[in-house]
């Protein structure tokens, strides 16, 4: 069951933290904006990260169809601007899924760390 | 949101500048929130920045505005400004090289100078908890007076200690010559060949803690046992290479009992740490000397490091209060005098350790210090220096356009902007700006060993270092516009038609600035020529002023602890074998730093109890001291062999006046132990200390130095020295020879004093340098301008010399003008610099006017090299050209 989605990996070239991104962007369903995103990236992760450098990321997702955009509503604190709001695609979904099981399966492979003991929860 | 909450505005603008125009809406408003939040997490201030840092960090390719046609367009351009540049400074080789040659040569010392002020201003900044670590030093605080000095007395660790819980650990060291503090000849046990070592000092176990001393082996509690010594990396790999040497034994000066056990190997002292030494002796445990000494003397430096919580204003107060009750009343109870005194100016001071180097609270202490002051003195000569050649770019630049006055009309009239004609001359002066620092940041690092040298450093280029090269361009690029502001807005201005029609504006404007830029360069000059010769001059008079006794041909030998005192005695009589050697005495006590100190209170007998101790200086001297250091006596007699001369004492004229004695001889004094003394002679007053103090009273006592035999030796110092090696090979075979002269650790003394000359010399040397290559361009600048307005003169009948006065009299009226400007400057400055010295040089008119005549002369002679040229042309040639 994992081996199909294994030989399709080469089709969705994701790096680390443009997945991670992408996981942020699901999480955070209607307030994915990029300030709220770095914001999240920052407390959940321990690193810093600019707006722009997220930004870019988004953007680049963007071209590769795993993400849309759109313009949402003006929040507090910002001049009366609107955000720019980022929904996964069912593409950026389906490269999630492939990530996951990429890796459930190389863990799978490693002796004495089975997943039973690392009780993943899904 | 009120006004001050905002974002910084120019950071929006500048987004706008670049972003997309897409992106603008939901950027800013991101950046806006994330404002919002940050002003409330980290501040207004820190906010703003990091504003700025995330509006800089959409700077890239995905958010930029599509104009890709005009990015190659300005490209293109800024290809073709550099190329323009490239070829103008070609053209004018000569005019170029000078005018980036004299930038790079002031950019080159400031840089220097910078390093140098970092060096000093790195010195313990090292500490975890530097904040919390202390020197406790005594504060006297009187009116009209305030002094520090380092010196308390041994027992006020324990009071500290068990009084006053905020002082987390303390600990006394011991860094003067007493005890084995200081030289000796060292071997391990197994050993026996004696090396000289210096840099040995006592400390209390705490000591490593609190100064957070790294240890390779062994640790922090190394001391904690009687007789452990703990040794630098650098002594462990001389002598125990390889190998951990914990546990061997070790001996000083062959004495059984200075047999010590390593207990540890600590890193060497970092080169910015106030403290230097190689070899730590515990305190712990001590039979005498060192570590036993109680009320009744101040030997040592105090450390402490405070709890965290700890304020120390309260802790001060509380040393205070402890004062007041515990140790007056133990100081009583040794029989000091004068307690009401002590306990209302005295009290304790809490230096915190960051402060020990430069020292700004001139605590008395036996450290090497910088200088704030001469950082000072240095900061601003580098800022002159600088400023003296960035004028001078500035000045050469504006010259140098005024050429191309011509360039301006065609690129006009052909249709350029201003703006573009601004950009084309900021350009050119980054470019010329850029070759400087880079040509000067060779220079530097060139110069480095020597400048090291001379200031006896060991300074390093940070090219690693971060943000070193990022401040070197940023700086090119901040003085490239700054510099060619002032020509490129000027040049800008010109009117095509006026300046094709020939009239350019040989502006009135220009001429001036030019003129004051060329007046303060060389007042600035003059006033360092003035400082480097009263240097020299103070120094001289320090060198050849009568000290009172003899310092030439005087030869100090040490290493003698390693003797025993028949053997000293023996020795001394086996120099005296040779013809060459005149004289000799054995005696540790020299007129010179770095010799034995001791200092007592002294009262006339019969006022003991009456009177406020004098302090007076004590020296243990020999029969032959007086002969050997040619110190005349007065009255009375010297010590004698053959009389026992327990209780006799020489005194000196500062002595018999404080002590207000009218017929010295035969008084009886005694001292704060209570040893009394007849005075048999009174010698005349000698410079015993450096010439910077006053001479204060000193005491002779007869007594055999331990370590130091001085020699008088003839005029034929070789035949002299070798008789001494033959001498001491055959006494003390397993030992060098190790000998000072006396007149070169005088000169020592005053190594500060001569490096400030050699310094004051080279920067003198340096702004003679860069205003001379100033006024050489603008010399040949403006011969080149009138040399066809001289040609017309010369036919019309004028003579060479009236042609060349009329050259050169601006510039000589200008550099006159600077020179009597420069003279009371130099005055007042000099005058500040000296007065702090005893023993000081008056300042004389005739430096002064030496000062302005050499400038004049050196300014004459460069301005000459053009005008004298033009001024014996043939006029046919200029004329000819058209």
């Amino acid at each position: 069951m994992f081996g199909n989605s294994v030989t399709n990996m080469k089709d969705y070239k994701l790096g680390e933290f443009e997945e991670v991104i992408l996981l942020l962007v699901g999480i955070l369903g209607d307030d994915a904006y990029a300030y709220r995103i770095t914001d999240e990236y920052k407390s959940q992760s321990g690193r810093g990260a600019s707006i722009g450098t997220v930004h870019s990321t988004l953007e680049r997702l963007l071209e590769k169809g795993f993400v849309e955009s759109r313009m949402g509503e003006p929040g507090a604190g910002r001049g009366g601007r609107r955000k720019r709001i980022y929904s996964l695609t069912a593409d950026g979904e389906q490269v999630l899924r492939a990530s996951r099981d990429f890796r459930v399966s190389l863990w799978n492979q490693l002796p004495g760390l089975s997943l039973d003991q690392l009780r993943f929860a899904w | 949101m009120p006004g001050s909450q905002q974002p910084p505005k120019l950071a929006d603008r500048f987004l706008g500048l670049f972003l997309r125009g897409d992106f603008l809406e939901d950027v800013l408003g991101d950046l806006w929130e994330s404002f919002d939040d940050n002003v409330s997490r980290l501040g207004l201030r820190r906010a703003r920045w990091r504003y700025w840092y995330e509006v800089l960090r959409y700077l890239r390719p995905f958010a930029l505005k599509k104009r890709k046609i005009r990015l190659n367009h300005a490209l293109t351009m800024y290809t073709h400004f550099l190329k323009i540049s490239w070829r103008n400074l070609r053209r004018h080789l000569g005019f170029s090289a000078i005018e980036i040659g004299g930038f790079a040569i002031g950019i080159a010392a400031t840089l220097l100078i910078a390093l140098y002020i970092q060096f000093q201003q790195s010195f313990d900044r090292h500490y975890e908890a530097s904040d919390r670590i202390f020197r406790v030093v005594n504060r006297w605080s009187e009116e009209g007076g305030l002094g520090h000095w380092t010196n308390v007395h041994g027992p006020l660790k324990e009071v500290l200690e068990d009084n006053i819980p905020d002082m987390e650990l303390v600990a006394r060291a011991v860094i003067w010559p007493w005890g084995d503090a200081g030289e000796n000849n060292f071997r391990p046990l197994e050993a026996n060949y004696n090396d000289f070592q210096t840099g040995f000092m006592y400390a209390d176990p705490e000591l490593l803690e609190i100064l957070e001393i790294p240890m390779i082996y062994g640790g922090r509690d190394a001391l904690d046992q009687p007789n452990t010594i703990v040794i630098s990396q650098s002594v462990a790999e001389q002598y125990y290479p390889g190998i951990d040497p914990v546990g061997r034994q070790v001996i000083l000066n062959d004495r059984p009992t200075s047999t010590f056990t390593i207990s540890g190997v600590m890193e060497d002292f970092a080169s910015n740490h106030h403290l230097q030494a190689d070899f730590v002796m515990t305190l712990v445990g001590r039979k005498s000397g060192p570590g036993t000494s109680g009320w009744c003397c101040s030997n040592y430096d105090l450390y402490t490091r405070l709890t965290p919580q700890a304020d120390k204003v309260l802790v001060e107060q509380k040393t205070r209060e402890l004062r007041n009750s515990l140790v007056v009343e133990r100081m009583r109870e040794v029989g000091a005098t004068n307690l009401e005194a002590e306990q209302q100016y005295q009290s304790y001071y809490l230096q915190p350790v960051g402060n020990i180097y430069l020292n700004p609270e001139e605590v008395g202490d036996h450290l090497r210090h910088g200088s704030a002051e001469l950082v000072w003195i240095f900061g601003i000569a580098a800022v002159l220096v600088l400023l003296l050649a960035s004028v001078n770019f500035v000045n050469l630049g504006t010259a140098r356009s005024m050429k191309r006055a011509q360039e301006v009309g065609v690129l006009k009239a052909l249709g350029s902007h201003r703006r573009q004609l601004v950009a084309q001359y900021l350009v050119e002066s980054v470019l010329y700006c850029t070759l400087a620092v880079a040509l000067g940041t060779g220079l530097a690092w060139l110069m480095l060993p020597a400048f090291n040298q001379l200031g006896d450093l060991s300074l390093e280029m940070p090219w690693l270092s971060y943000g070193f090269l990022p401040s070197l361009m940023g700086g090119a690029l901040i003085l490239g516009l700054c510099a060619g502001a002032y020509p490129a807005l000027y040049l800008s201005g010109f009117h095509a038609v006026d300046v094709l029609k020939g009239q350019g504006q040989r502006g009135s404007n220009a001429q001036w600035l030019r003129s004051v830029l060329v007046v303060f360069q060389f007042a600035a000059t003059v006033v360092l020529i003035i400082a480097a010769m009263t240097l020299y001059r103070q120094f001289d008079y320090m060198m050849s002023k009568a000290l009172g006794y003899e310092k030439e041909q005087v030869v100090n030998l040490s290493g003698l602890e390693t003797l025993t005192p028949e053997k000293r005695l023996a020795l001394k009589q086996g120099f005296l074998q040779h013809a060459s050697v005149l004289e000799a005495s054995l005696s540790d006590y020299l007129p010179v730093e770095g010799s034995a100190i001791e200092n007592r209170s002294y009262w006339q007998e019969a006022r003991r109890q009456l009177d406020n101790g004098m302090e007076a200086a004590r020296w243990a001297v020999d029969e032959d001291y007086l002969a050997t250091m040619k110190i005349t006596m007065l009255q009375g007699r010297n010590f004698s062999r053959a009389r026992n001369e327990s209780q006799s004492i020489i005194i000196n004229e500062q002595m018999v006046e404080a002590l207000r004695l009218d017929e010295p001889l035969g008084q009886q004094l005694i001292d704060m132990f209570d040893q009394t003394y007849e005075v048999i002679g009174v010698m005349k007053d000698f410079h015993f200390e450096s010439l910077f103090v006053d001479i204060r009273p000193l005491a002779l006592v007869y007594g055999n130095g331990r370590s130091t035999i001085s020699l008088k030796i003839s005029a034929d110092t070789d035949a002299a020295l070798t008789d001494m090696q033959d001498t001491w090979d055959e006494f003390v075979p397993n030992q060098a020879m190790r000998y000072d002269f006396l007149d070169q650790r005088f000169a020592r003394m005053y190594h500060q004093i001569s490096t400030a000359k050699i310094i004051f010399v080279v920067f003198a040397a340096l702004s003679i340098v860069v205003a001379c290559l100033g006024l050489l361009a603008l010399s040949v600048h403006m011969v080149a301008q009138r040399s066809k307005e001289m040609s017309i003169r010369k036919v019309l009948g004028a003579s060479s010399r009236r042609i060349f006065m009329l050259l050169t009299s601006k510039f000589v009226r200008l550099v006159l003008l600077a020179v009597v400007i420069a003279i009371p400057i130099g005055w007042v400055f000099m005058d500040l610099l000296l007065e702090d010295m005893a023993h000081r040089i008056d300042l004389s008119w005739d430096l002064f006017l030496l000062a302005g005549v050499l400038a004049l002369l050196v300014s004459l002679l460069t301005i000459s090299y053009e005008s004298v040229r033009a001024a014996m042309d043939n006029p046919a040639n200029k004329l000819r050209s058209e």
